[in-house]
């Protein structure tokens, strides 16, 4: 490679600046005060009591006595979860459909995904309830045809659905940017060398798409661990998660103790992070 | 081959149909002629024309866009530069160092981004003692940041894919570097930078939470706006100006050509050969952009208005606005005061969700008000910690004739030094006379009923939520003894299953349509929904024996920056127009002689009404006094979080 021009460098240099310092003072810096207040006491002295809160406050649960945050993570975890794997399954088949239609039909899909979501989020979780309640226009129109009624508000199925609906487009955008630039001669090479349907997908399209994936997974599972308005409008208030938990404790002007709530779920999310890269980094060279 | 393409096409659909369930419910219910969001009353254009009336609504709404059209244009000015930079960068190390950092916003969930950033701001504005550390600007930055590294992420993969020796060449053919850049460069990753933009737009005007984090005086976006509304009702209004939103962008999206070169989030396949006019219609574009958000920001600096400004501070629908043909009490008092004071003012109004929400914010010392309007216990506390002003009578010639006997001298302020009554109330049991037999109501019982079970609407917020146990058991809400509260746990525990849902607003929806028959709430409210209740409902009210009752009072904290200004805008709501309006709006008891004395009042209100919120006047003191919430020390306030959590849990 030929040197740089000299010039050419220092205008490089130049533009980068703004983003370094914003990004140290605004992105860093905070990060240290989380840890700062986390790790003291509402006079600024140094006290590990907050993290040690989390870990061994305790309450009665039906009888058993359980821990209270880490019950409460665990049950976020778990939501949050099942519902970033509903929304991979649902959004991998969108994507591939996508990224396999025309141009023209490409663009109109994508924009029909994406207007949603300019829709003010907690003005559509207002709607879901409209839908989902014992009395409401699900139950009306199943009534209509002869079925139900479902009980869904209030329960699992209700926050889960709203996390899907909220995130979804967040899956399929990502996966679909990959795929879309995926080499269909590498299909037509498997199924020329005898590969059929399914394995075509196992062996060839998945592997190449899992950057997308990966992304799409992160970029769903994220924000729907930390979530308290959802939890708290679909599933009838009785869904305590650890974004409830964090926002009920700054709210009860305990700030420490809900930078500490922060700090750990922040760890926790780096060190799932960090190994999701790390098997999609060995997958990719395989 | 077919079978495969009509079922990608009926799961496409099917997808879709999952995709707009939603929006069609807020289209359609944006016509409702009722206030419901659950019960169709017939159509309507109503809720546009009142919409168009509510100037607070409208103000937000521009705040919104304003925010978001300053952070995406700075983000994605600052993005791309970073990411051109990055693109560069032949220092490993430096390249690992900007990738994780550009990553954390990304992989941190915002409910940290907007807490750590709050805390880094209150810190620092305490460390140089600003009166409000937390306004526009952290908002801006806060929107910023976390908007930045979806531009670089998007701009990045194109720099990747240009050729690098195109700006190379263009200097070779006498290109200054700048101008390589300009010329070359920048055409090439424009696709990305779009995105990038369009992305930054889209984050920032659906974020809630990292604003609800940052955000301070009287700036005041919609997300915080709809969230506030929590303690009165969501109304038809915001879908209708949800309705207008979508058409708005679906008008805006097909209009435009933005959507031919590319499409949001999305890198196209093949590189696409823009023809001359697609390229000058993207640069047009980016400069309308562009002047439009330094037009708004020098509109932000410029227009800052000479004239004093009024920070007011008030639960969120607690106040008569001009919407349904009501009175505009901000308007009138900004008129009013010019004509008694001769000069102009300007009211900066803004709202919260609860009492220790606001604490929260004013407690931060993030944001500085003139005029609060807290409860009770909390203005007790306040004054307790030395956070409340002793007010000058003088200033507020009114007091003495508006404020009933009834309505002085009471616990958290019993020398009548700090507050002003503004409402009062009680909770009361709400029930469907067609699903509930009359014989079981009366008392907090009907709560624990065993034969409505699922039917059963329990309080949301932790100290209204226990206060109905303690009623129930005979137990002192005020009392600092844990064991009194585990019993009230314990209550509380058993009523578990048989609780369909913990509610604040969603109380409304719920009642109305008859999907839970039994609820307790605030009287007053219970007024709001008889009037929009389904033909299939029969709503009733009653007052328990025991049960809370509360005031909310006009006080001004230590942070007041305008003293005389608040002192007369105190004053001015206890005028009779104003009074009249904002107790005919919020329809809660007025402690307002002006108001439960007049008989035009008295018609409106309706009978029903006049006896539930004016019964005995004369034993509302020692009622009052009885059974009000006090101030908890905050040992207790931590027990009291700690069971609720327990309870949440369950």
């Amino acid at each position: 490679m030929r040197k740089e021009n000299k010039g050419l460098a220092a205008v490089r240099r130049a533009v980068l600046a703004p983003y370094g310092v914003w990004s140290m003072i605004f992105i860093v810096v905070p990060l240290f005060f989380v840890a700062y207040y986390a790790f003291t006491d509402s006079s600024f002295r140094f006290t590990t009591e907050n993290v040690t809160r989390f870990f061994t406050a305790t309450s009665t649960v039906g009888g058993a006595t359980v821990h209270t945050y880490l019950l409460i993570f665990w049950r976020s975890l778990k939501l949050a979860i099942i519902s970033t794997a509903i929304c991979l399954l649902l959004g991998y088949p969108i994507a591939y459909i996508l990224s396999r239609a025309s141009d023209r039909t490409q663009k109109i899909l994508i924009t029909l995904i994406m207007i949603p979501m300019w829709m003010n989020f907690l003005i559509r979780t207002y709607a879901w309830m409209t839908i989902l309640q014992d009395t409401g226009i699900l139950n009306g129109l199943l009534a209509k045809i002869g079925l139900g009624p479902v009980h869904i508000i209030g329960t699992e199925t209700a926050v889960v659905i709203g996390m899907v609906y909220d995130y979804f487009p967040y899956m399929i955008l990502p996966i679909y940017s990959v795929m879309a630039k995926l080499d269909m001669k590498l299909v037509e090479a498997a199924r020329d060398l005898g590969c059929n349907g399914w394995n075509v997908l196992r062996r060839v399209i998945f592997p190449l798409s899992l950057p997308g994936v990966i992304s799409g997974v992160t970029m769903v599972l994220i924000p729907s661990i930390s979530t308290f308005y959802i939890s708290q409008k679909l599933g009838n208030g009785k869904f305590y998660l650890i974004g409830d938990a964090i926002e009920g404790q700054y709210v009860a002007n305990n700030l420490h103790f809900a930078a500490a709530i922060a700090l750990l779920l922040m760890v926790v999310l780096l060190v799932c992070m960090a190994l999701m890269q790390r098997y999609a980094n060995k997958r990719a060279f395989v | 081959m077919f079978t495969i393409k009509l079922s990608a096409k009926i799961y496409t659909a099917l997808i879709l149909v999952f995709l707009f369930a939603p929006i069609v419910i807020l289209l359609v219910f944006s016509f409702n002629a009722s206030k419901s969001l659950s019960v169709m009353q017939g159509g309507s254009l109503y809720w546009y024309r009142e919409l168009f009336r509510d100037a607070e609504t409208l103000g937000a709404v521009r705040n919104t866009l304003l925010l978001a059209i300053t952070a995406a244009v700075v983000s994605t000015v600052m993005g791309t530069a970073a990411a051109v930079g990055i693109h560069r960068l032949r220092s490993r190390y430096l390249r690992l160092a900007y990738d994780t950092v550009t990553n954390i916003p990304m992989i941190n969930p915002d409910i940290i981004t907007g807490i750590s950033l709050m805390l880094m701001f209150v810190f620092v504005g305490r460390l140089f003692g600003a009166a409000t550390s937390l306004n526009f600007w952290t908002m801006l930055i806060a929107h910023i940041t976390f908007c930045l590294p979806y531009v670089i992420l998007q701009v990045l993969p194109k720099l990747q894919q240009m050729d690098s020796s195109l700006p190379e060449a263009a200097m070779d053919l006498g290109c200054t570097p700048l101008k390589a850049f300009l010329k070359v460069e920048i055409p090439e990753i424009m696709p990305g930078i779009v995105t990038g933009l369009i992305m930054a737009f889209t984050l920032s005007l659906d974020d809630f939470v990292i604003s609800y984090f940052t955000s301070g005086n009287g700036f005041e976006t919609l997300p915080i706006r709809i969230y506030n509304m929590t303690k009165k009702t969501v109304t038809p209004k915001m879908y209708a100006l949800s309705t207008i939103i979508f058409f708005t962008i679906l008008a805006l999206l097909i209009m435009s050509n933005l959507i031919d070169t590319t499409a949001p989030g999305v890198e196209r396949p093949e590189k696409k050969v823009r023809t001359a006019e697609q390229k000058k219609r993207l640069r047009i574009a980016g400069g309308i952009g562009v002047v439009l958000a330094a037009g708004m920001i020098a509109v932000m600096i410029i227009g800052a208005p000479d004239r004093p400004v009024l920070n007011v501070y008030n639960w969120g629908e607690y106040i008569s606005d001009g919407s349904e043909d009501s009175f505009n009490t901000i308007k009138g008092f900004e008129k009013w005061y010019k004509e008694n004071y001769g000069s102009e003012v300007e009211v900066n109004y803004s709202t919260f969700a609860s009492n220790e929400d606001m604490y929260s914010k004013i407690a931060s010392g993030a944001v500085s008000y003139d005029v609060i309007i807290p409860s009770d216990y909390m203005i007790a506390r306040m004054r307790e910690e030395g956070m409340l002003l002793p007010l000058d009578k003088d200033n507020i010639p009114n007091y003495d004739e508006c404020i009933g006997e009834s309505f002085r001298g009471l616990y958290y302020d019993p020398e009548d030094l700090y507050t002003v009554p503004y409402t009062y109330s009680f909770v009361g049991v709400i029930w469907d006379a067609e699903q509930v037999d009359e014989e079981d109501t009366g008392d907090w019982d009907l709560l624990w009923n065993e034969k409505y079970r699922g039917n059963i609407l329990q309080f949301n917020n932790s100290r209204d939520a226990f206060a109905t146990a303690q009623y129930k058991l005979g137990l002192d809400v005020n009392n600092t003894d844990p064991a009194e509260w585990r019993a009230a746990l314990e209550e509380l525990k058993a009523q578990q299953p048989l609780v369909k849902s913990y509610v604040m607003d969603e109380i409304y929806n719920m009642m109305e349509s008859g999907e839970a028959a039994i609820a307790s709430y605030y009287a007053g409210d219970y007024f709001t929904m008889v009037d929009s209740e389904a033909d299939t409902v029969d709503l009733q009210f009653y007052v328990p024996e025991r049960t809370n009752y509360f005031i909310d009072a006009m006080c001004i904290p230590s942070c007041c920056q305008q003293k005389e200004l608040a002192e007369a805008f105190i004053n001015y709501m206890l005028e009779e127009e104003p009074a009249i309006a904002n107790a005919e709006y919020i329809m809660y008891g007025c402690p307002n002689r002006l108001v439960y004395e007049n008989e035009d009042y008295a018609e409106e209100m309706g009978e029903e009404a006049m006896e539930i919120l004016y019964p005995d006047l004369d034993q509302f003191a020692e009622k009052f006094n009885e059974f009000a919430y006090r101030n908890l020390d905050s040992q207790t306030l931590d027990l009291v979080n700690t069971l609720w959590e327990e309870l949440k849990i369950n």
